[in-house]
């Protein structure tokens, strides 16, 4: 790295080694995006309430915007949008594990509401200022609508921690989700993240963005009675792990396999292809 | 493993564009473009101002009221008219009734051949970016802003 300065405006003013990083980056974080779209929307009619179907339905609809415009991105580094998004197998997909399958409770999907979602927000703020301009410009919007949802996952973890059912099942969900939302951000060598901090295009490298993470998550955590994260000399860490032995860097998860069938059917908009509209 | 074909848009002789615009594009209750003292200057000010007749699809607002158009550029010679556009909301589902909408309008209007709609995020779209006769125009309508 030479010049931390200049602003790079297409992908091919990257070296490949960036271009190939980057373009993992936000190929994982498109999926994830359409992937957790798809778990919102698993709540839409019978979630607790009327309003939380309601805000499941907005937040759905807000990632599968976001999934659009980082897809829309990826043309840029080289891959096809089409085939990105409707022709890929269950192993192509960059998404987190605990998005493979659909839940079967509500504390589950607030588990991926406050847990992965805000992974995925403090990944897109490390892109806020930028290096590759075409991302930095589109951050913001995209940012603005995340607030909601923090407020809503915050929100719905206070509020099932307030009976002892409900710190039980939180505990249990947000336990079975939490290493798989840890791992997004990688082991502290994690190659992506290291490359792109140290050319400027993310502001953080895999342990200051989980460490960002952890601050965020973890009152919250602690305020419910969940021991995930503890606050230490350094700041908010976690004991448990992630089996990094399994790691895929590109495809920013620890397990293998990928989107179940019914899943990947969604995402893919296979029953809809007759209608498919370019 | 199903079989996946790409298939052509229109291969079941449907356009199933034009169905989505007939069902949920298109109003008619907009209310009048201002009144201006002087004709356009320019091409990209007639072409700016063509745009307050074209509506959001969800309320009686022009595109230009609402404050989503952000830039309008021209080449008088090409008659090529780029527009900066953004949406309210990311995940905005009229995104393509609006492009369809501000190239039919612009393509009306003389010395004009081509139509360029570029999409930008930045600065985020927010209510706060409604213009005074945006906000007169939706409080007339029932909407609080």
């Amino acid at each position: 790295m030479s010049d931390t300065k200049t602003a790079y405006k297409s992908a091919s003013e990257l070296s490949e080694e960036t271009r190939n990083a980057l373009g993992a980056l936000l190929l994982a974080l498109a999926d994830n995006k359409r992937l957790l779209g798809i778990r919102y929307s698993d709540w839409i009619l019978g979630a607790p309430s009327v309003e939380a179907g309601i805000a499941c339905s907005a937040m759905a609809q807000d990632e599968w915007g976001h999934g659009r415009i980082v897809y829309s991105m990826l043309k840029d580094f080289g891959f096809d949008p089409h085939h990105l998004e409707h022709e890929r197998e269950a192993e192509e997909y960059h998404s987190a594990g605990v998005l493979d399958s659909d839940g079967t409770s509500w504390p589950e999907l607030i588990a991926l509401n406050f847990l992965l979602d805000t992974a995925l927000t403090v990944q897109f703020e490390t892109l806020h200022e930028s290096r590759f301009e075409p991302i930095h410009y589109k951050v913001r919007k995209l940012l603005d609508e995340e607030r909601f949802h923090f407020e809503h996952g915050r929100g719905w973890t206070a509020r099932l921690a307030e009976t002892e059912a409900g710190r039980e099942a939180l505990a249990e969900a947000f336990g079975n989700a939490w290493t798989s939302c840890l791992a997004w951000f990688g082991p502290d060598d994690d190659a992506i993240a290291t490359v792109l901090a140290t050319e400027g295009i993310v502001s953080g490298d895999a342990a200051a963005t989980r460490g960002r993470w952890l601050a965020r998550v973890g009152p919250v955590l602690s305020a419910a009675g969940m021991d995930l994260a503890r606050e230490d000399a350094d700041g908010w860490v976690s004991d448990a792990e992630p089996n990094w032995s399994a790691w895929s860097t590109e495809r920013r998860r620890v397990s293998t396999g990928g989107p179940d069938e019914d899943t990947l059917a969604r995402v893919r908009g296979d029953r809809n292809r007759s209608l498919l509209i370019d | 493993m199903p079989v996946l074909e790409r298939r052509p848009r229109y291969e079941q002789g449907m356009n199933f564009a034009a169905v989505l615009r007939d069902t949920q594009g298109h109003r008619d209750d907009l209310p009048p473009p201002p009144e201006f003292d002087a004709p356009a200057a320019d091409l990209a000010e007639r072409a700016r101002r063509a745009l307050y007749e074209v509506s959001d699809p969800e309320f009686p607002i022009s595109l230009v009221d609402l404050g989503l158009i952000y830039g309008v550029e021209a080449d008088e010679v090409a008659g090529v008219v780029t527009v900066s556009v953004t949406f309210t909301a990311t995940a905005c589902p009229c995104m393509d009734f609006i492009k369809w909408d501000v190239r039919e309008r612009l393509l009306e209007e003389p010395d004009i051949e081509e139509v360029r709609i570029e999409i930008v995020w930045d600065p985020p779209w927010t209510t706060a970016r409604i213009p005074e006769r945006g906000r007169d125009i939706l409080r007339a309508s029932g909407v609080a802003v």
